[in-house]
């Protein structure tokens, strides 16, 4: 339950702390990021990829992200493999994925707005 | 939260809640733990979404995915498939009607697409246990702003200049109410909150207890500091128990964070809240019965003045609004009073929330801005009417509300408009009836509610619902007299004007309302005897007989067929339809659109087994037949021997008359020799029954025309006593646009009858069919066998408009025939004198016209050219009156038909009779058959003084039946059909009939509706 709200200034700050809660009832946000967790993906690791995800987008607090999943994208060798779609509808394509990564791709893809070219896929 | 990537949203509206939502939500809990997903996706219980009837839904985010009728399997699956994977649950997404694609995504759902939710803005949204969510989403700001910003003037400025009007039904200005509550004298006030809804099927208030209860809780203060009051009641019926224990959880939340109680976030402004409940009587949502009640005195109304403004509970000033009302208020002061009121009418703002339910595919609760036409809440949001049937009414407001019929669909909902045509807003009870619900049962069903709920206080609500409710159960049951009409007008009327309150003053609502608009449906019953949407049990023995415009014994003769009882059933049959063997080809068949077995899987295929029992005729089957050597002698003289004609002979000849009938053209039939093509209706078979009925007697003169080689007035210097008229509407109606003139223009009648009696007609290579009948289906179908090389039907409608038959559409595609619809023809193209093709024009639907569908408007896209080298218009038929009256004075319908007593078929003129198209303008075959024979019994009853019609006399049938044993469960047999390539070229009859075992089995489908216990 929450504190005794004092003032008016009492419920604003409330409101800003539990607006985040709600934010992902607003629906699918600018940036996207697909999670490929087909059976493959699954057994490489994708729920943990997903999982670290989930963290590192609260801890940075971004808003402006929503995290999706989808099935196999055919590549089953390089999984776990996301796929982020960036504000201008275009696809970046990561593969092989572990916790480093994850957290390098949020802290320079998504905060620093820089594709990491070497951990992308290629043909 | 930590790293939460998903919410599962799971409505828990008492209606999703009944259909098993918390087991839903405790699976999607256990799955998700299973999964080990509890971490990163939260399941939260909400209030109602809307779509109760599709409930227990879900909607996950931040997709947005909207899953429904879920089942605790379902949420497994959900759990595994989308929120682990990714992938979309498919079956579980809603699918429109008659679609099989799934909409998963729940913006592009027509149910909610089209809404615009103000009052239901945290409905579905937040959980209504957490105060957290609905403070998250602005709550409790407009109590803010309204304690540090305002002034209490202000506010009750700002609510006036929104426009914002009472919700519970009387539509009274909010803001004025207020003001008055402030201005009046007394030193303690109240804040009342009127959560007794009770109209049957309406609940939105309960939706927004159960879904967002603080939003009436802020709204509350604000009203207390609005009027100067430190206290609050909410009144609210204890048959909510779910609303009352959220609105208790809510309201002790809030004074927890001191958002009630003493000093409100430090303004020093003081209010507090509580909950009484109420124990259900309708009479207490009257303002009045409802602060007695509160009082702890017995709920009854008191005379105002004194309003409650100045004396209400305790005597004291005292606000009432409705839950509904409250609702708006927080985003109103908000988002100021200009952007509510760019929401609805001039007089009518903001939005309105309705409670759709009945005969409408989704069901549930909506709220739109006020305003909106009937006909989108019905058919954009609400989905239509479901199995095809047609819209009849909408009745608004509940009990004390009124029905709007298909003729304003167009009507703007809003308070004024609603008022106008008899009906009101009420509190947003929406109820959608299609053709099956009889009104007068219905103003029946409202009137016995409010006669239960009248607190009987004063004599016009007790003693005066009690008459009228009298009044309306003998006319359901048959025993209704001709006065009664203007009884219930005037006993309506009275109660309206003499009672104490509100429910008493709208009691008659329903049946004056009923009687304005469906006064035709109240004669019935009374003079006919006859419930024409087959619901009034006295009045119909079973849904198909009373359907039947011949009144055929279907069940009788179906389950005589399920006995292998051939010759039996077909007595039966012709006891009340001559043309057996006809009406198994060519019926329409409203048995089967009316029968009961369709609301378990699809109808009993009754005129596949009919065309099964004709096929077993051996002898001719002749029902009985009285001979009278005195009517014999009599003369009467029968003009076309269409089926009306031919069915007036018939039953004259059943009751020993011999009469004369006369046939313009060479062969007797009319319509069904003429222009029914005979892979429809063979030859032979029309023959055999009008032989049958030549051999009871009666005469038919073939090439005698009248007004050529008769006319009424010669037949009447013969000696003829009575004259029967069923010339039909012969005559088709030809185009009005540039070029009807040219070569390869024709008319469907004209070529139809030109082909079937004269067996030859000119078809061209490119033929254009214009119009959606029957008669256009026939031409293109005709003119297909006739070698055509393209043929093309223009209708300026949709396919679900055409009043052609549904399988005779899907026929003719099938034969090759293209279907063109929204388009319009705007001239014949013609080069050197003949036509070389058609200029059309798109059409697109727009508003709802008088026939309650959608009229075709031109777009403006360029026009287009059909090439034609034949054009045939089948846009409708006419009947020269001119010719055949030759003088004789009748009175005309205004569609220029003769005028015929529904009854006996007597027109203006006394020994005069008339049916089928002639009198009703063009219908169907059985609507003749049924317009014949009530001719013959009033003819018989005019020349005799009695009514003699002995087949009318119900017949019992001695098969077995077992009431209890369960309906057999195997689908409706289709008929199979003649392959294309076998029926393309030739006139062949298309359906096949069933075989013996086929037909058995189908027979047994019957659940005999008209069996009744026999009395030992």
């Amino acid at each position: 339950m929450a504190n005794k709200i004092k003032s008016p200034k009492d419920l604003l700050k409330l409101k800003e702390k539990v607006q985040a809660e709600l934010e992902l009832r607003k629906g699918v946000k600018e940036i996207q990021i697909t999670v490929h967790m087909g059976t493959c993906g699954i057994a490489a690791g994708a729920r943990d990829v997903l999982g670290t995800l989930a963290r590192e987008l609260e801890s940075a607090a971004i808003g402006n992200v929503t995290l999706r999943q989808s099935g196999c994208a055919g590549l089953c060798d390089r999984e776990p493999m996301l796929t982020l779609t960036d504000k201008n509808g275009e696809q970046f394509r990561y593969g092989n994925l572990d916790g480093k990564k994850v957290h390098r791709i949020v802290q320079e893809h998504v905060v620093g707005g820089t594709p990491i070219v070497e951990l992308m896929l290629t043909d | 939260m930590n790293g939460v990537r998903s919410h599962v949203l799971v409505c828990a509206g008492a209606g999703c809640v009944a259909s098993g939502a918390l087991e839903v939500s405790a699976a999607f809990q256990s799955a998700l733990a299973k999964h080990g997903l509890e971490n990163e996706i939260s399941v939260i219980e909400t209030g109602c979404l809307g779509p109760c009837a599709a409930g227990p839904v879900a909607v996950v985010y931040p997709e947005g995915i909207f899953y429904q009728k879920l089942t605790p399997v379902d949420a497994e699956d959900i759990v595994a498939e989308h929120l682990l994977k990714g992938r979309i649950v498919e079956r579980l997404n809603y699918r429109k009607a008659g679609t099989e694609k799934a909409i998963s995504a729940l913006q592009e759902i027509g149910f909610f697409e089209k809404q615009r939710k103000v009052v239901l803005r945290n409905c579905g949204v937040i959980d209504p246990t957490r105060i957290e969510e609905y403070i998250a989403r602005d709550g409790y700001q407009a109590l803010a702003k309204a304690l540090t910003e305002m002034t209490p003037e202000s506010v009750i400025d700002e609510i006036k200049k929104s426009g914002l009007r009472g919700r519970g039904g009387a539509g009274f200005p909010t803001g004025l109410k207020w003001e008055f509550t402030r201005k009046a004298k007394g030193d303690k006030k109240y804040v009342l909150c009127n959560a007794d809804e009770g109209d049957p099927g309406a609940f939105m208030d309960r939706s927004v207890l159960e879904g967002d209860p603080h939003s009436v809780i802020e709204a509350m203060a604000i009203a207390a500091y609005a009027i100067g009051s430190d206290q609050g009641y909410v009144y609210v019926r204890a048959e909510y128990p779910l609303a009352v224990e959220r609105l208790t959880n809510a309201i002790g939340q809030a004074r927890e964070c001191g958002l009630l109680g003493k000093n409100i976030m430090g303004t020093g402004f003081d209010f507090d809240l509580e909950i009484r409940m109420g124990s259900g009587a309708f009479v207490c949502g009257e303002e009045t019965a409802l602060m007695r009640s509160i009082e702890g005195k017995r709920g009854e109304p008191r005379p105002r003045p004194p309003f409650p403004a100045n004396q209400g509970l305790w005597e004291k000033p005292s606000l009432l609004n409705n839950v509904e009302t409250y609702a708006n208020i927080a985003t109103i002061i908000l988002r100021g009073s200009a952007w509510f009121a760019s929401m609805g009418t001039e007089k009518s703002k903001g939005t309105k929330v309705f409670a759709l339910a009945g005969a409408v595919t989704n069901t549930g609760l909506v709220e739109v801005p006020i305003g909106t036409p009937l006909g989108e809440i019905v058919y954009d949001i609400g989905g239509g009417i479901p199995q095809g049937k047609a819209f009849k009414a909408a009745q608004i407001g509940g009990p004390s509300g009124g029905c709007i019929p298909k003729e304003h669909l167009n009507v703007p909902v809003d308070y004024e408009s609603l008022q106008a045509l008899g009906a009101i807003m009420g509190s947003g009870g929406l109820i959608v009836m299609d053709e099956d619900t009889c009104m007068v049962d219905m103003a029946r069903f409202f009137l016995e509610f409010v006669q239960d709920e009248s607190c009987g206080k004063c004599v016009p609500c007790r003693v005066g619902t009690k008459r009228m409710l009298e009044i309306v159960t003998r006319i359901c049951e048959g025993a209704g007299e001709e006065a009664d009409i203007d009884r219930l007008i005037a006993l309506g009327e009275q109660i309206r004007d003499s009672s104490l309150c509100g429910l008493g003053q709208t009691a008659p609502n329903p049946v004056l309302s009923t009687i304005r608009h469906f006064r035709d449906e109240y004669e019935a019953h009374i003079r006919e005897k006859r419930c024409p949407a087959g619901v009034c049990p006295a009045l119909v023995r079973a849904p198909c007989i009373s359907a039947c415009p011949a009144n055929v014994n279907i069940p009788g003769f179906v389950s005589l067929i399920g006995e292998e009882r051939y010759a039996e059933a077909l007595r039966l049959h012709r006891n009340r339809n001559p043309f057996a063997s006809v009406c198994a080809r060519v019926c329409f068949h409203t048995c089967e659109n009316k029968c009961r077995r369709g609301g378990l899987d699809q109808p009993l295929a009754i005129r596949g087994l009919k065309r099964f029992m004709v096929e077993q005729e051996v002898t001719l089957q002749v029902p009985e037949v009285v001979d009278s050597p005195e009517n014999a002698k009599r003369k009467i003289a029968i003009i076309g021997a269409g089926p009306a004609g031919l069915s007036c002979a018939f039953f004259l000849a059943r009751l020993g008359y011999q009469p004369k009938v006369f046939e313009a053209e060479p062969r007797p039939g009319g319509m069904l020799v003429q222009t029914i093509p005979a892979y429809r209706l063979p030859r032979e078979e029309l023959a055999r029954e009008i032989r049958m009925i030549e051999r009871m007697g009666v005469d038919i003169e073939t090439n005698t025309r009248l007004g050529r080689d008769f006319t009424l007035k010669s037949l009447r210097d013969d000696g003829c006593e009575a004259v029967f008229l069923g010339v039909g509407a012969p005559d088709g109606l030809g185009l009005r646009i540039p070029g009807r003139d040219a070569r390869g223009v024709t008319e469907a009648i004209r070529f139809l009858r030109e082909y079937n009696l004269r067996g030859s007609v000119p078809v061209g290579k490119n033929v254009v069919v214009i119009g959606g009948g029957n008669a256009a289906v026939d031409a293109a179908r005709t003119a297909v066998r006739l070698g055509a090389e393209s043929v093309t039907i223009l209708y300026r409608r949709t396919r679900d408009e055409m009043p052609a038959y549904k399988e005779e559409v899907e026929e003719a595609e099938h034969e090759g025939v293209h279907l063109r619809t929204l388009v319009a023809p705007v001239e014949v193209v013609v080069e050197g004198g003949r036509c070389v093709g058609v200029k059309c024009t798109n059409m697109f639907l727009g508003e709802f016209d008088r026939s309650g569908r959608r009229r075709p408007e031109a777009g403006d896209d360029e026009p287009f050219i059909v090439e034609a080298d034949q054009v045939i218009a089948a846009i409708g038929q006419t009947l020269d009156l001119k010719q055949v009256l030759d003088g004789t004075e009748v009175k005309l319908t205004p569609w220029n038909f003769v005028a015929a007593d529904r009854l006996s078929g007597q027109t203006s003129v006394p020994w005069l009779f008339a049916g089928g198209d002639a009198a009703s303008g063009p219908a169907s075959v059985v609507e003749a058959v049924g317009a014949g024979e009530r001719a013959a019994v009033g003819i018989d009853e005019y020349l005799t003084g009695e009514n003699h019609a002995f087949w009318r006399e119900p017949i019992e049938v001695d098969t077995a039946f077992d009431p209890d044993a369960d309906p057999v469960d195997y689908p409706r047999a289709e008929m199979k059909l003649l392959p294309i390539n076998k029926r393309r070229a030739n006139f062949n009859e298309v359906e096949l009939p069933y075989s013996e075992k086929v037909a058995l089995c189908e027979a047994k489908r019957c659940l005999r509706c008209d069996y009744r216990e026999r009395e030992e």
